[in-house]
């Protein structure tokens, strides 16, 4: 269970969080949704460590996540996918998806330097398991590709299988509908509801696409200015005053 | 054969046509299969004649090749990190020289054999690679060029401080006898040349393996994944400290194998010859030139440093075969940006590629079925 409590952020005087406290049960699907700016991306920063806040909490199970190393943290069971894409370029798909693995299997270098058989044993597991998974989200056929040059909507996927790799038991995903047709994300909510059917994890999807999260979340906080306006379930934060206010206020 | 056709069309649902459909696009390999196998045998074959050939070399030419072989070594090292992961090193002579060094002192000084220096060398390389690979923690790109460029610039400073055991500004000289190839080798001391020969072949061969093994597993992946996003690279578990540390150690040893073979090469160290940041960046030119990131690369920048600026010395003297040096090295930068390994990649690239084999056996895997393509059960056209 991740617990966000009171957590606060500045930039040089611009505060981008205030005061933020949320929770993400066991095998929830948690929505974060909120305008531009609001702060989500910033609070999936502080969770996975590439910023530190100036105050507040951030729990997950028993374990104090502001004390962990950034690298430390997907071995926790935290993984994540990036809003502006964070890959490789110059490596295949594959490649990509396989490095999502080096928390549950991590190589070592003498170990790799000699072919020890442990490692290649371990190697080949981890390859077979990002093809299954490039074959169960339909990228299998460019798994050879170098990510430069592929469309956005396919180098989400990417990420997602990245991500997938490492067995999270929370998937931090930060728009993973952007730049898809509306089609496209009906299909991708039936995607990580299925996910969730064979793997089990619980999520903290960041999404503009307002069908979706309504569809596919147990539970859905809003954000506005860095605060937490509404948490509850998705027709009640659809219908919260204070959310309606925000959306028109700045979407509409 | 228009059902087959249309079929493996349908397969391809995110429409990837970057060659034009009507044209055949490359041949594509898969790794791990007979015809792989088979291209990898024919490349062992030519490689292996090669270096026979180089042992029947007349003395002088086959001491160029050594060389050429030392220097592959030196850039093998450099690649790793600077290559591999990013990490812009410009003085990695220091790594030659302390490498060197640490064979010449202990073959002049302390009566060991020049063999039993080697793993030393290396040792005290890595030390050193494990101490300048933690600045390139928090610094990077030309931040880091300058730091390791300070510490090019101050090894044949601090060698010349320590008189006594380097012999100075006098510099050292390891007596021929000194280097005398071990009884059971079956060289005799007259034949020290051919034995160092085999010997900076059978160094190149195993650093040659040692890297691959590690660039092309997942460490390697892990280590292009710090180079390309660090963020990402940590988000998916990559210890960057370790990675960028630990790159720069073996860096740093292969290049003092490469060190302790050039002074069992060249007899006497002067470190205000050999071993300046002007060594270094030769090093850098022989690995851009050669192609960065490739494993073949270090091996033609190699002969390129070795050979180059003697066929352009035999065109004219002096000055201009500095120039014409520089001029060839330009070009080449200029028609292959990723250096001649990189472009000769790209133009094969266009007729064959290799690519990544799908492991079989489908147990136990991450995912428990696989109904997710509905695949034809079986090819009704299996037999061709
Ligand atoms: N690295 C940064 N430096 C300065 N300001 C930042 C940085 N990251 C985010 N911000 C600011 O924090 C606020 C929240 O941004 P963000 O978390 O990206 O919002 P959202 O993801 O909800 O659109 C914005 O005002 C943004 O400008
Ligand atoms: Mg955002």
């Amino acid at each position: 269970m991740l617990n966000v409590s009171d957590v606060a952020l500045t930039f040089g005087g611009i505060r981008a969080l205030d005061a933020v406290g949320f929770t993400v049960g066991p095998d929830e699907i948690c929505g974060l949704i909120g305008p531009n700016g609001a702060g989500k991306t910033s609070i999936f920063n502080c969770i996975t460590r590439i910023y530190q806040p100036d105050s507040g909490t951030i729990t997950y199970g028993d374990t104090d996540l502001l004390t962990v190393p950034r690298h430390r943290v997907v071995g926790h069971g935290i993984a994540r996918t990036f809003q502006n894409l964070a890959l490789w370029p110059q490596q295949t798909v594959l490649e990509n998806t396989i490095v999502g693995a080096h928390s549950t299997a991590t190589p070592g270098l003498l170990a790799s330097a000699i072919g020890w058989p442990a490692t290649r044993k371990a190697a080949k597991q981890v390859e077979r398991d990002a093809w299954d998974l490039l074959d169960h989200l339909g990228i299998a056929d460019l798994a050879s590709h170098q990510a430069a040059g592929l469309p956005f909507g396919t180098l989400k996927r990417v990420e997602l299988a990245r991500a997938l790799i490492s067995r999270p038991s929370l998937l931090l995903l930060d728009e993973p509908a952007g730049g898809l047709t509306h089609s496209e994300v009906d299909e991708l909510g039936d995607l990580i509801l299925g996910l969730r059917r064979e793997l089990g994890f619980s999520a903290l999807l960041v999404e503009h696409h307002m069908g979706m999260v309504m569809r596919i979340c147990d539970h859905v906080v809003a954000m506005e200015f860095g605060r937490t306006i509404a948490d509850g379930t998705p027709d009640e934060v659809k219908r919260d005053p204070a959310v309606v206010a925000a959306y028109l206020g700045t979407a509409a | 054969m228009s059902t087959l056709i249309d079929k493996t069309s349908a397969a391809r649902p995110s429409g990837e046509a970057p060659e034009g459909s009507g044209r055949r696009g490359p041949l594509v390999i898969l790794r791990g299969t007979g015809r792989y196998r088979g291209i990898v045998a024919v490349c062992l074959v030519l490689a292996a004649g090669f270096v026979a050939w180089g042992g029947t070399l007349q003395p002088f030419e086959q001491g160029q090749l050594t060389r050429a072989a030392i220097f592959a070594i030196a850039i093998l090292g450099l690649n790793f990190t600077t290559g591999y992961v990013g990490l812009l090193s410009v003085g990695h002579s220091a790594f030659l020289g302390l490498g060197a060094y640490t064979t010449g002192v202990l073959v002049v000084s302390y009566n060991q054999t020049a063999l039993s220096t080697i793993p030393v060398a290396m040792a005290i390389c890595f030390v050193l690679g494990l101490l300048v690979g933690i600045p390139a923690l928090r610094i990077r790109g030309l931040y880091l060029a300058i730091v390791t460029l300070a510490l090019g610039v101050a090894f044949p400073e601090i060698v010349a401080r320590l008189g006594d055991l380097t012999g100075g500004a006098e510099g050292l000289t390891i007596r021929r006898t000194l280097l005398r190839p071990p009884e059971w080798s079956g060289f005799t001391l007259g034949e020290k040349d051919q034995w160092l020969y085999w010997l900076t072949i059978v160094c190149l061969v195993l650093a040659f393996v040692v890297l691959r093994n590690v660039i092309t597993g997942r460490y390697g992946m892990a280590m292009n994944a710090v180079r390309q996003n660090e963020i990402a690279a940590a988000a998916s578990g990559v210890n960057i400290a370790t990675v960028k540390i630990f790159s720069f150690a073996v860096s740093g040893a292969i290049t003092g194998l490469a060190g302790s073979l050039f002074a069992m090469y060249i007899g006497s160290l002067f470190a205000e010859g050999s071993f300046t940041v002007l060594a270094g960046i030769t090093l850098l030119i022989g690995l851009v030139v050669g192609g960065e990131r490739t494993m073949l690369g270090p091996i033609l920048g190699g002969l390129i440093v070795v050979f180059l600026p003697y066929y352009t010395s035999d065109l004219g003297g002096g000055q201009f075969s500095a120039v014409l040096f520089a001029i060839v090295l330009i070009a080449v930068v200029f028609v292959a940006p990723d250096g001649i390994a990189g472009g000769l990649g790209r133009v094969i690239a266009k007729f064959v590629r290799i690519e990544a084999r799908r492991p079989e056996g489908r147990d136990g895997g991450l995912l428990g079925t696989r109904a997710s393509d509905p695949e034809p059960a079986a090819d009704p056209g299996a037999g061709r």
